[in-house]
């Protein structure tokens, strides 16, 4: 790529490649600090049980342990998300096997485990309630008694075990099934899927002498662990820093969580840096995972195919802590339509309380469960119709100008050309026979999504010699949004992309981002990037119309940092001029900032029946579309995946490599979900699967050599670049798409997730 | 109690004072401050740990430190040798095979130890001497691209 | 912890005189059980150096003599025709990962003889011996009878494994192994391993901590499958995350006709 060439389009390499390449890249567990001491967490061992005391002078006797809290000593108000429910180390009670309980700084890891081994804590064991049933039911034992009285960001309707009801509603669904020909009805389970980034969460809390806290952390949001961790050491923000560390996978899993509070509040009691790292089973049992659930759903078409009814009823499995449990609810409900314009629809929805460890943000954020429930049961009404099921959801899909459910407009759809696009990519390839003895199926799933939400900000400043300095609070996590961003302000200034620097996050440096989550980067802080480098664009413009005695609107850019007056060649400044006037002569440093809220419409309660939604708008629609090819051994209930195609809408492609490296990794991740990956508690609430020998994910012989992605660029108009998202839709529509193809193999249709060999084997079983 | 011992470590002598019971991967990164090999699961499954033991691919976080005696361990740090990149490097680098980059050393080694023995494998060879390395971000398609390029197989 | 690495037999049995001393062959198994804190041994008494472990002899029969300390990757490696040979090395080519089988050793995974592993399976069918030397001097032990329970065999206290004998197995015969996991390279759901001459002897593993034998199967569908049957009537297999009981049993049979006619279909000529 040369320096004439625009970025945007281009598939430079990342720019962190070469430092991960050779082993440079500094994640949270390559940092050492001069005298850092190592954290340990103490764990409960009951799934729910009331503390009754701690004794902790054994532990604290013992030669290099430096500090020791337990929740003993916390007294400050709970922090959490939309309901705050949650103390940093358990207090008053325990929730789950593996809660954090108390925590020791030593000035080695040894020594801290010896020293947490001294801890004792006297518990009185409670009944737990490990299922959505149990928790439902009258009676059950409440893991928050205390639920009304917590805070709330949002006033919910949670009661009992129930952590969050909502509902959404348009038209009137029991009138419309009696009109419809045929209609169907299913019940649909997933599992706890776990994120299994290779590096597991940790930070390294530094501290200096007035006390001030540096977190250097790895993570989705610096400033949300900033915020957390002010939150709940009773610090204000400003001695409270968070810097992001090169981040070895997130999908959801890395947010702000309470460990990072505790390496905080380790590292002010002993006055010096901390370091806590999860090992592999601590971060299984402690963190979080995507949630479970249970989906009802009915679907009702005339016989000509035009549905026209749904209705869903979900229930997700929160664990122990409400966490996100809110938002992931209202997404499920919103995504339960799917890409299809069904003018009558109900979905309603519980989020419950177990004592399991905590269910939260998850690539997909609760659009995998709600479609593998519609995308799976459209296949079997496409059966009931007698109809292709390409057909039926092309007949049905959402068209531009299509109203979401919920009300918001969708002025960029192309959810039938994706779909039209993986039908014929799959049927014009070569033809790959089955392996030998076993069934081949084909399925597809269309899959919407929605990138975009809540606020970013973006600065562009003016260095000396006319390069650029670019700065947000956007952390990448291994999705390259390091490199869009800089691709996005280079190609505005007709810029190499060596000549932009790009700081990484630091709370006390970078503009505020919300977290990378919800496939919102490149939208978001890639529109604020977009348009304060159109802001500096005319800053500059008035420096050099000055130094040319011209008038602004005649200038253009020229490449490699120059601006210049349109028709006459000759005549030019240079950015280093124009940056040598501002810094000594006149204006002050340049500097140029946006930031916004995502400003789009929402949801609209003149269309929709709304009720406890956890949020008021969203983003901007996107849609794709899936089609696979499995083998199914109808002896053992193996499935492999042979071929995948994956249509994805990103608006535009700023880095199309990348673009294709998140829809290739995103469909592997739905297609461990789909067969291979769950969370496992006994009887007494111990995760059994806190390995990665028992908690497999897909390795290379377990995946498709061939995942074709497709790219579709439909550019969203509020986006000066164009650009929706990515990330996660990749993922929501593998398993729809594997469970119709097993169907279609077999006739058998599995309900369950994972689809393991023993349950695609019972399901062709019922057929025999 | 602790040991001392010399390894050989990128062609250097480098010695160590380490427990008894410490693994390689706990040498490398924490007497050694060589943390470009990564622990990923600490028991053998990942493969992010993945070193070279006299040339072979080996799991770091399984090999006792003190067992390593005299054979000669190649990590991360010591493959692109006097360049910038080594040639499996640079061609990771360049097919956008590296996102999060957490798995990447650990395949680089893997990949580095397959060629060497085998400089035009198929795909098959390539899917099976990369089975140990557990990858969360880019579903391996780049990674065996990137690997089919280096053996002058089949690329788009 | 300490760590000894003697160059003798005889050293090692000394060595392993100590109190909760342990042997360290490849560490492949060892070592991840010492990372996740499930032993801490306070000696390690290393293999690596004792060279009488090593090699493998060919018998004039085709029989091989496995020295213990030989690694997955050199059994893989093996081309031989003898069917009980080929189907260790088949059985060597599917453990674990490419690093494991570098390094791991024969000796060190069936002294650890976890109930999944591939090795009980395969030595069971081939009637393999287990050699086994201490200070008292060397013993015998069928395979069969070497594993005893979940990740227990009949190994005493300062005992090495420190070699496996393999029969060659019927004259012009064939093996295989397959084995049903859940991802590539995982522990075995139900492994099955084969060896036909006029008739099948076919192992088990997936169904308890030591493998199911049956031997004189004639090499039809319906006699394997009546075999399958009959075997998954008979037992009761363990369920775990991985797969209950009932799916065990009921993908049993399939199984052993597969292996069974896989491995008459290896028969030369």
């Amino acid at each position: 790529m040369s320096d004439a060439d625009p970025a945007i389009g281009a598939s430079p390499p990342r720019l962190e490649a070469g430092d991960k390449a050779t082993g440079r890249a500094q994640y949270a567990d390559d940092i050492q600090v001069p005298g850092m001491l190592h954290a340990a967490i103490l764990t409960s061992p009951h799934a729910h049980a009331r503390i009754v005391g701690y004794r902790t002078d054994a532990a604290r006797a013992m030669a290099g342990v430096k500090a020791i809290v337990t929740g003993a000593d916390l007294t400050g108000p709970r922090s959490g998300g939309i309901v705050k429910d949650e103390t940093m180390l358990a207090r008053g009670k325990v929730r789950y096997v593996g809660e954090p309980v108390a925590a020791v700084a030593a000035t080695d890891a040894t020594i801290a485990n010896a020293a947490l081994a001294a801890i004792e804590v006297d518990y009185v064991p409670l009944t737990p309630v490990l299922g959505i049933d149990e928790a439902l039911a009258p009676g059950a034992p409440l893991l928050h008694e205390e639920y009304a009285a917590y805070a709330k960001g949002i006033e919910g309707t949670g009661h009992d075990n129930v952590v969050w009801e909502a509902a959404i509603a348009e038209g009137d669904v029991e009138h419309a099934f009696a009109q419809c020909d045929v209609v169907v009805e299913g019940t649909f389970h997933t599992q706890a899927q776990h994120h299994a980034y290779l590096e597991t969460n940790g930070c390294v809390a530094d501290v200096d002498a007035a006390g001030k806290i540096t977190l250097h952390v790895t993570c989705q949001s610096v400033h949300h662990v900033q915020q957390r961790v002010a939150e709940e050491l009773g610090e204000p923000m400003s001695r409270i820093r968070a810097i992001a560390t090169r981040v070895g996978g997130g999908f959801g899993g890395k947010h702000a969580t309470n460990i990072h509070s505790i390496a905080a509040w380790l590292a002010r009691a002993a006055r010096r840096p901390v370091k806590l790292v999860l090992s592999r089973m601590q971060d299984f049992e402690i963190q979080r995972s995507r949630h479970p659930a249970r989906i009802w759903i009915k679907t009702g078409a005339r016989r000509d195919g035009t549905i026209l009814a749904r209705d869903v009823r979900i229930v997700i499995d929160g664990g122990a802590y409400a966490d996100e449990s809110p938002p992931v609810l209202t997404f499920a409900l919103l995504m339960a339509r799917g890409p299809y314009r069904i003018p009558h629809v109900r979905a309603r929805g519980q989020a419950v309380y177990t004592n399991k460890l905590r269910a939260g943000s998850f690539r997909g954020f609760g659009n995998p469960q709600a479609s593998f429930a519609g995308e799976s049961q459209l296949d079997d009404l496409a059966t009931q119709l007698g109809m292709d099921p390409v057909a039926l959801r092309l007949a049905n899909a959402m068209v531009p100008g299509d109203l979401a459910f919920g009300g918001q407009p969708v002025p960029s759809c192309v959810a039938r050309e994706c779909l039209v696009r993986v039908r014929d990519a799959q049927r014009d390839a070569a033809p790959l026979p089955p392996r030998s003895g076993r069934r081949r199926g084909v399925g597809y799933a269309s899959v919407s999504h929605v990138s975009g939400l809540m606020g970013t900000a973006a600065t562009v400043q003016l260095r000396s010699d006319g390069s650029v300095a670019l700065l947000t609070g956007c952390v990448d996590i291994g999705q390259g949004s390091d490199t869009v961003m800089v691709q996005i302000c280079a190609d505005g200034l007709s810029l190499p992309m060596g000549r932009v620097s790009y700081a990484r996050q630091d709370s006390d440096a970078s503009p505020y981002n919300w977290k990378t989550a919800g496939s919102r980067s490149t939208y978001m802080t890639g529109r604020a990037v977009a348009v304060a480098t159109i802001e500096m664009r005319e800053k500059m413009f008035a420096h050099a119309a000055e130094l040319m005695e011209c008038a602004a609107v005649d200038l253009e850019l020229r490449p490699g940092g120059v601006v210049g007056l349109r028709g006459v060649p000759d005549l030019a400044v240079t950015f280093k001029e124009i940056a040598l006037r501002s810094l000594f002569k006149a204006g002050g440093p340049l500097a140029a900032t946006h930031g916004f809220v995502f400003d789009g419409p929402g949801f609209d309660p003149k269309r929709a029946s709304l009720r406890q939604l956890a949020f008021a708008n969203l983003g901007v629609y996107t849609f794709g579309a899936h089609c696979v090819e499995v083998d199914v051994d109808d002896a053992t209930g193996e499935v492999e995946v042979r071929r995948a195609w994956c249509a994805h809408d990103v608006g535009r492609a700023i880095n199309p490599v990348s673009c294709e490296g998140q829809i290739q990794g995103g469909f592997v991740q739905g297609m461990g979900y789909a067969l291979t990956e769950a969370m496992q508690w006994n009887e007494q609430g111990w995760l059994v699967t806190a390995t990665f020998a028992d908690y497999k994910i897909p390795g290379v012989l377990d995946s498709p050599p061939e995942i074709h992605p497709i790219i579709l660029e439909d550019p969203d108009p509020t986006h000066p670049v164009g650009a929706k998202g990515i990330g996660e839709p990749s993922l929501v529509g593998a398993a729809p798409a594997i469970a119709n193809a097993i169907r279609h193999a077999t006739g058998a249709r599995v309900r369950a997730l994972p689809m393991t060999p023993e349950r695609v084997l019972a399901a062709i079983d019922t057929l025999r | 109690m602790k040991l001392h011992s010399v390894l050989t470590i990128n062609d250097e002598a480098r010695e160590v004072l380490a427990p008894g019971a410490a693994s390689l991967l706990d040498v490398l990164r924490d007497s050694l401050a060589l943390t470009g090999t990564k622990r990923g699961c600490n028991h053998g499954v990942c493969g992010a740990c993945t070193v070279l033991l006299d040339g072979r691919v080996a799991r770091s976080c399984l090999t006792l430190a003190a067992d390593v005696g005299a054979r000669a361990v190649t990590t991360i740090e010591g493959v692109a040798g006097v360049d910038a990149y080594s040639r499996v490097q640079r061609a990771l680098i360049d097919a956008g095979a590296i996102q999060c980059g957490f798995c990447t050393p650990g395949f680089v080694l893997a990949i580095t130890d397959l060629l060497t023995r085998n400089p035009h494998p198929g795909s098959e060879a390539i899917r099976e001497a990369l089975s140990g390395q557990l990858c969360r971000c880019s579903g391996y398609i780049k990674i065996v691209q990137a690997v089919e390029h280096l053996a002058g197989g089949t690329h788009e | 912890m300490q760590y000894i690495a003697p160059h003798s037999l005889d050293e090692a049995y000394r060595a392993l005189e100590a109190s909760d001393a342990r042997c360290l062959a490849g560490g492949q198994s060892l070592m991840a059980m010492m990372n996740l804190g499930l032993v801490a041994p306070s000696r390690l008494v290393s293999l690596r150096n004792i060279t009488s472990l090593r090699g493998i002899e060919v018998s004039a029969d085709g029989g091989l003599r496995i020295g213990a300390m030989t690694t997955h990757a050199e059994l893989a490696a093996l081309e031989v025709a003898a069917a009980g040979p080929a189907l260790l090395a088949a059985a060597a080519r599917v453990v674990a990962y490419p690093a494991v089988r570098q390094w791991g050793t024969i000796g060190g995974s069936i002294a650890h003889a976890d109930p999944s592993a591939d090795y009980p399976v395969a030595l069971v069918a081939v009637e393999a011996i287990v050699e086994i030397g201490s200070a008292a001097g060397v013993r015998q032990v069928p395979a069969r009878e070497f594993f005893c329970g979940f990740f227990e065999t009949v190994l005493r206290e300062r005992e090495i494994v420190t070699a496996i004998h393999v029969p060659p197995g019927p004259k012009h015969g064939g093996a295989v192994y397959q084995k049903l996991s859940l991802v590539a390279g995982d522990f075995a759901i139900v492994a099955v391993a084969a060896i036909a001459g006029p008739r099948v002897s076919l192992a088990v593993g997936g169904y308890g901590p030591i493998p199911l034998l049956v031997s004189g199967i004639a090499t039809t569908d319906d006699a394997l499958l009546s075999a399958g049957h009959a075997l998954a009537n008979a037992t009761v297999p363990p369920g775990d995350h991985r797969a209950s009981s009932a799916y065990r049993r009921r993908v049993l049979p399939e199984l052993m006709r597969r292996a069974g006619r896989a491995a008459a279909d290896q028969r030369p000529g």
